[in-house]
């Protein structure tokens, strides 16, 4: 009978704590939507990296090589291989736009124009003398060969920092890949006995890079991006709702009535405990199912083992929560504390940033937080499809530090009970 | 053993470190009892309630509510305890039924019975049956004081603590929860009334005791406290005329123990001053001997000695102060 009428109080906290969530704006967006809000706004923004997709980079050709020029004395307007620059260039799939001139950036038609104003991302100038110059057409008085570098230029736009530098990539790896074929071809039409001579010679060195095959999958960022966005569900639904549940309830004087009611004050913290389990989870499910249908992401779902992990992982954020929420003043003072918490913790849980590009410190406090634990495991098993057996360090690490917290946060909710 | 008390305070003391806000108390109520505490803001009377609810340890001494003690029995307590926070304790995205709903289970009230008994406290405190099933955001504050009694009444408890639970209502909403309180008092419900009000103590109490520095300075009725203190009801009567004769018309008038004329600095003007014990008795058979006279009444005032009056005297201040 005792037990039923406990079961029958902790579902009635549960469900009034949850619809509390549920009917309040601003409570949706903060603990529900606000994760989403921000797997839309990276999975739009670079959800497609990753790919071998370049057409979103326009690039400007001023192909000067028809131009007439002379080589040897001799006039010459062959422009073979600028227009199979230009050629390759569309065949790897860069916009690429034409341009007589590189001008400036007041003449409208020009290059120095476009650029100027972002219509495209770069200009690549072609010389005249192009096709001359790696055809060996530069020779000496006794007719032998001069070795002669053709010269590009290419413009970016220096306002763009970051973007530039992302187009100079590609351009690079795009040249270098034309070079090879190039000198494939050239090697191929010197005389036999100078062949093996003339490859050691222009390819002293050769580096091959390619991505090993860590999932099956062919992955986009969004696939790993995704798992981690887990994490922050911990951050915003967890540790935000646990903060403000019991310090919201004290400011308002409902925590005082439900403690002057027959209720044990363990029933009052389960009943909060599965709301914001069921916010949790409730959350992780809408950000799953976005990913899957805003973006298609490729994973590997083990539901157990995921949610098991989000369970261990919410019992640290709750149990902060917790803490927050039993010693905060009240609501305005856990908001302020959940906020310098968790807005930083954000970076330090390895979902945006690998922890390898921070500082060691950083990267040691980052380790050490159970929500890192939880992203890698997410990782270890959504992406690269690995069994329970690979994560099982992690879930430990979960299931203590998780336990701990909630610990923690427990007595601190049994001390507050003293200050009603 | 028939208990004649249902409250039992017994040398209570509650210290917060070096202060006290409860010094060494004792009080009982008795069953059927509706008792108020009266007190300025600190006086103890909210610790002393927080107390007897369960909310705040006792530094010494003994609670007893019904048979079960505070501190050895809370959880019997709390089921027979019903109280009504002077805050508007409720879910304000919840509607009416649904807070009820929620505390009821708090209670362990079954589902059938407790429906039954949220639509009877829904007409026991005549909440409109639509208005309830808006959010209580949307209520006006006298509708949310009903709905705050009605979640303390759920469980049909014996004993209640009221703290303030007309605070900022306007008189019209006074009186429609005065009429709720005194219905629980008809149903021989124990109450505890903290309060600030003077008329609502009056109205509503058999006993009040006044509280300051965490003792009680004071217990009694209403009229016993009136009468410990030596004022008295005065009736003050602004004639066109004034002479020695109307105070002798007046001292021969029944149940008149005094007369004299005074001189009002402020008004400018000479009075005629009528100590009485009971003024409104009084009050026709004195103007009607005034206007025998020939003398004309320009305005009448009565002065009564009210539980206001005794708390000044007793504690040099003002309940709001």
């Amino acid at each position: 009978m005792k037990i039923t009428r406990a079961l029958n109080q902790v579902a009635a906290i549960a469900k009034t704590d949850f619809l509390g969530v549920l009917r309040n704006k601003a409570a949706i967006f903060f603990t529900l939507l606000f994760p989403l809000f921000f797997i839309v706004i990276i999975g739009f923004t670079f959800g497609q990296s990753g790919t071998e997709d370049m057409s979103r980079i326009s690039i400007g050709v001023v192909n000067l090589d028809g131009e007439l020029v002379a080589v040897n004395a001799t006039d010459s307007f062959n422009s073979t291989i600028g227009d199979l620059f230009v050629q390759a260039l569309e065949t790897v799939n860069f916009t690429v736009h034409g341009y007589g001139e590189y001008g400036d950036r007041d003449t409208n038609g020009t290059a120095a124009y476009a650029i100027s104003r972002g219509d495209i991302d770069a200009v690549v100038v072609i010389p005249a003398n192009f096709t001359e110059t790696l055809s060996f057409q530069y020779t000496n008085n006794l007719g032998a060969p001069v070795p002669t570098k053709a010269h590009l230029e290419l413009y970016v736009d220096p306002s763009d920092t970051t973007g530039s530098l992302i187009v100079q990539q590609s351009v690079f790896g795009f040249i270098s890949g034309f070079v090879k074929e190039y000198q494939e071809i050239a090697i191929e039409q010197a005389p036999p006995d100078t062949q093996d001579y003339l490859q050691v010679l222009t390819d002293p060195l050769t580096v091959s890079i390619s991505e090993a095959d860590v999932t099956g999958n062919d992955l986009k960022w969004i696939d790993y991006m995704v798992p981690g966005t887990l994490g922050l569900v911990l951050l915003w639904s967890g540790l935000n709702h646990a903060s403000m549940t019991i310090a919201t309830e004290r400011t308002k004087g409902t925590f005082q009535r439900m403690v002057i009611a027959p209720v044990s004050p363990m029933v009052v913290l389960v009943g909060k405990l599965i709301s914001a389990l069921a916010l949790v989870y409730l959350s992780a499910f809408i950000m799953l199912l976005s990913g899957v249908l805003l973006f298609q992401v490729n994973l590997y779902w083990n539901i157990p083992v995921i949610l098991l992990a989000i369970f261990l992982g919410a019992l640290s954020a709750i149990g902060i929560g917790l803490i927050i929420s039993s010693l905060a003043k009240n609501e305005e003072a856990a908001n302020s504390i959940a906020v310098i918490i968790s807005v930083p913790l954000q970076f330090f849980i390895g979902a945006f940033f690998p922890l390898s590009i921070m500082p060691a410190a950083a990267q040691a406090f980052g380790e050490a937080l159970p929500f890192t634990k939880l992203v890698n495991a997410m990782q270890d098993i959504m992406t690269r499809n690995l069994a329970f057996d690979a994560v099982v360090p992690e879930i430990l690490y979960l299931a203590v530090s998780g336990l701990i917290l909630f610990l923690v946060g427990t007595i601190a909710y049994r001390i507050s009970l003293k200050r009603l | 053993m028939l208990l004649l008390n249902d409250i039992e305070v017994d040398s209570v003391t509650k210290r917060f470190e070096d202060m006290v806000a409860v010094d060494n108390l004792s009080m009982s109520v008795a069953k059927g009892e509706l008792f108020g505490l009266l007190g300025p803001n600190g006086a103890g009377k909210s610790t002393l309630t927080k107390m007897i609810s369960g909310m705040l340890n006792l530094t010494s001494g003994t609670i007893k509510v019904g048979k079960y003690s505070i501190q050895d029995d809370p959880m019997k307590v709390k089921e027979i305890l019903g109280v009504v926070p002077q805050d508007i304790v409720l879910y304000d995205y919840l509607n009416a039924q649904e807070n009820l709903a929620f505390y009821g289970r708090l209670y362990g009230l079954p589902g059938r019975k407790l429906k039954n008994r949220i639509k009877e406290l829904l007409q026991f405190t005549q909440l409109d049956e639509k208005a309830v099933k808006r959010h209580v955001s949307t209520y006006s504050g006298g509708m949310k004081r009903r709905v705050n009694i009605a979640a303390a009444l759920l469980h049909e408890p014996q004993v209640m603590l009221l703290d303030e639970p007309t605070a900022g209502l306007d008189p019209q909403n006074k009186h429609a929860l005065w009429e709720i309180i005194q219905s629980l008092k008809k149903q021989r419900k124990t109450i505890v009334l903290t309060t600030h009000m003077m008329d609502e103590a009056e109205e509503l109490c058999n006993r009040v005791a006044i509280m300051d520095h965490g003792k009680i300075i004071a217990l009694g009725s209403p009229s016993q406290l009136v009468r410990k203190i030596k004022m008295e009801n005065t009736i003050t009567v602004v004639p066109d005329k004034t002479s020695s004769k109307l105070v002798e018309i007046m001292k021969s008038v029944a149940g008149v123990k005094d007369s004299y004329l005074a001189y009002d600095e402020n008004e400018k003007t000479e009075t005629l001053k009528v100590i009485t014990d009971n003024p409104d008795d009084i009050l026709p058979d004195v103007v009607s001997a005034i206007a025998k006279d020939g003398t004309k009444v320009l305005s009448v005032q009565l002065s009564r000695v009210t539980l206001e009056d005794v708390f000044i005297m007793l504690t040099g201040r003002s309940l709001r102060e």
